[in-house]
């Protein structure tokens, strides 16, 4: 049992939140409401990739995905105003049981095996090591330097996402 | 599995409950994914999965001491932003022909 | 007195201090200025009745909000509805985290920084936590249960949305010149130098459009005029306000001041050199003093600023405003990044 320290508590506080609210969006009916349980668990995650030495990726977590993708999200449900899902001719009930014991099964499965893997080999380290202080120069170089190919490809991909949206959602006049 | 490798600080909250938390998460996402039948709610639960998937890496990184981990998630959560994108267009399109996206509904090649 | 406990009792006294000095003195001051002046400009008294030349006027508001009835409408979501405030109203008061209001003073043996949370990513939790805010206005004018109101919060947030992006690029090349997102370090750099010989190395001399394009974009992300469409009063009754009254209305009330008084702080520490002064090297205790009010009376010009450009200057139309945040700010920060990168690359910077 690990010595009670603020990183036990904070990392308690902030799983449990995640845990919930991922919950609590599965389960929400209103499209509206599950977008901002999401919200709260990628708040929770957030927290959780600052314990890892993970700084900059949390404040992209909240500034990119909760503060950018989710929004977009919130504004499509707002556009076609998604109500509540209601019960009718067209549920499938035996096959969403079946999906749910699938689910639990394969969660389960995953965790034992996770838990169960050996501690990552020592192999050589494919980029700087961490924890530092200051990590964001040396994510810098490591874009510009061992990913350049990848962080240039990334450009292409959400030029082409952001004109294949545009052209997707554009009204047809006929 | 405790983590601890020669050269790295150890983690005060031991990894095993960060793979557990990643993993469970993943559970969760899966669920809603194959539960649900709004087809937003089928999306929020995949970002859901790719979200497990980002603290998994993280996970990974911190206990070998590699960057290379976080930079991995960088890329994820771009590539996410791109196909939220294009898939809420598509959901958009499917709704001004089908005028729902309840994908129980949306069971025909064509209408 | 243990190392941690030293260390939780800094930071208590540091929030104590700045919210302080924030909730009890800026803000209700804000309320009388914002009032004073626009009677000034506007060629009439302004409040004058209650207390000394009004200067209890804050305090009569805040007692009204508390006094009026809350109403929900009907059909609203009234979670929704009640939490939507809130979620523009904390990111307000959390900005105040990472912004250093002093250089650091040596006390009880310790060298402590001016500021409350000296993260490595400074720069990037301020806008982080601002596009939180988005929700808190997209919520409101969906609970609502009111077109005018859902209008107003699509158009603002639309609107904060495309001038985060312009004022995004100008910060990372804030970020280019200083070498770091910590903002001790960005106020450092700009303390450490001279730009061109005589002018003090403040990122508003070489960055001279990007600081135009961080100014003018943090009037459209605080929803002030020029840029307060949102809110038009003749347009939309109340934008996304529309249908809160008494207490949660004073919330958005006081989120909409506690957003323009950490934009003014941004302002100031980013491209106006924070707490340093050329020539001024604070040591000790009073030359801590010395800064906090260097850095109070910076950032009290850029709240001045505000409130001087709102009853001066008439309403964008919001095509205008949408075009001047994509096809006018885009290209000049991206221009301002590239330009900001050769200098710090020929080593004048």
């Amino acid at each position: 049992m690990p010595a009670l320290s603020g990183e036990l508590v904070v990392f308690g506080f902030a799983s449990f939140l995640a845990l919930a609210f991922a919950l609590l969006m599965v389960v929400q009916k209103t499209p509206v409401r599950s977008v901002l349980s999401l919200v709260v668990t990628f708040f929770g995650l957030s927290v959780l990739a600052i314990l890892l030495a993970a700084p900059f990726i949390a404040a992209l977590q909240i500034f990119v995905y909760a503060g950018a993708i989710l929004v977009l999200f919130l504004f499509v449900i707002m556009l076609l105003n998604l109500k509540e899902e209601t019960a009718d001719k067209d549920d499938r009930p035996v096959q969403r049981t079946l999906g749910l014991l699938v689910a639990l099964a394969l969660g389960g499965l995953l965790a034992g095996a996770t838990l169960r893997a050996p501690v990552p080999p020592r192999g050589p380290l494919t980029g700087p090591r961490i924890p530092m202080p200051d990590e964001i120069p040396a994510l810098g170089r490591l874009l510009f330097s061992d990913y350049l190919f990848a962080f240039e490809v990334l450009s292409l991909l959400l030029l082409v996402a952001a004109v294949g949206a545009l052209l997707l959602s554009k009204r047809r006049f006929e | 599995m405790t983590g601890a490798l020669p050269g790295v600080a150890p983690m005060a909250v031991p990894p095993g409950a960060f793979l557990v938390v990643a993993t469970l998460l993943f559970a969760i996402g899966l669920a809603g994914a194959l539960l649900k039948r709004n087809a937003l709610s089928i999306f929020l639960s995949i970002e859901l999965m790719l979200n497990a998937v980002n603290l998994l890496f993280l996970t990974y990184a911190r206990m070998r001491g590699d960057l290379a981990g976080q930079m991995i998630v960088f890329f994820v959560i771009a590539v996410a932003a791109a196909e939220a994108a294009v898939g809420l267009a598509i959901f958009v399109a499917l709704f001004r022909t089908h005028r729902t996206v309840d994908v129980d509904k949306i069971a025909l090649l064509k209408w | 007195m243990s190392p941690a406990l030293a260390t939780a009792l800094e930071g208590a006294a540091k929030i104590a201090f700045v919210w302080g000095v924030v909730l009890g003195a800026v803000l209700p001051n804000l309320i009388w200025v914002e009032r004073r002046m626009a009677g000034l400009i506007q060629d009439r008294p302004g409040p004058n009745r209650v207390g000394p030349f009004g200067l209890l006027q804050a305090i009569a508001d805040i007692l009204k909000m508390f006094m009026k009835e809350d109403v929900v409408p009907m059909y609203a979501d009234r979670l929704l509805h009640t939490i939507a405030p809130l979620i523009l109203l904390v990111p307000a008061m959390t900005t105040f985290a990472v912004i250093p209001f002093g250089s650091s003073i040596h006390l009880f043996g310790r060298d402590i920084p001016l500021v409350i949370a000296d993260v490595n990513i400074g720069i990037l939790y301020v806008f982080a936590l601002t596009s939180i805010g988005i929700y808190g206005l997209v919520l409101a004018g969906w609970a609502s249960n009111n077109k005018f109101a859902l209008m107003g919060g699509l158009r603002s947030s639309a609107q904060v949305i495309s001038y985060e992006l312009a004022m995004g690029i100008a910060a990372i090349s804030v970020l280019l010149a200083a070498g770091s997102l910590r903002l001790t370090k960005v106020v450092e750099y700009q303390a450490s130098g001279t730009f061109l010989g005589f002018l003090p190395l403040w990122n508003c001399f070489p960055q001279a459009l990007g600081c135009m394009i961080f100014v003018v974009s943090a009037f459209a992300e605080t929803n002030r005029l020029p840029f307060d469409l949102p809110e038009a009063e003749a347009e939309l009754v109340a934008g996304y306000h529309t249908e809160y009254s008494a207490f949660r209305f004073g919330m958005f009330f006081m989120a909409e001041y506690l957003n323009l008084i950490a934009a003014s702080a941004m302002m100031a520490t980013l491209y106006f050199g924070g707490w340093s002064l050329p020539g001024l090297h604070p040591t000790g205790i009073l030359g801590g003093v010395i800064s906090i009010a260097v850095f109070a009376a910076k950032t009290g010009f850029f709240i001045f600023l505000f409130v001087w450009v709102r009853w001066t200057l008439p309403r964008f139309r919001f095509d205008q405003l949408m075009n001047l945040g994509w096809k006018v700010f885009l290209p000049l920060s991206l221009l301002n990044l590239i330009v900001t990168g050769a200098l710090v690359l020929w080593g004048v910077v």
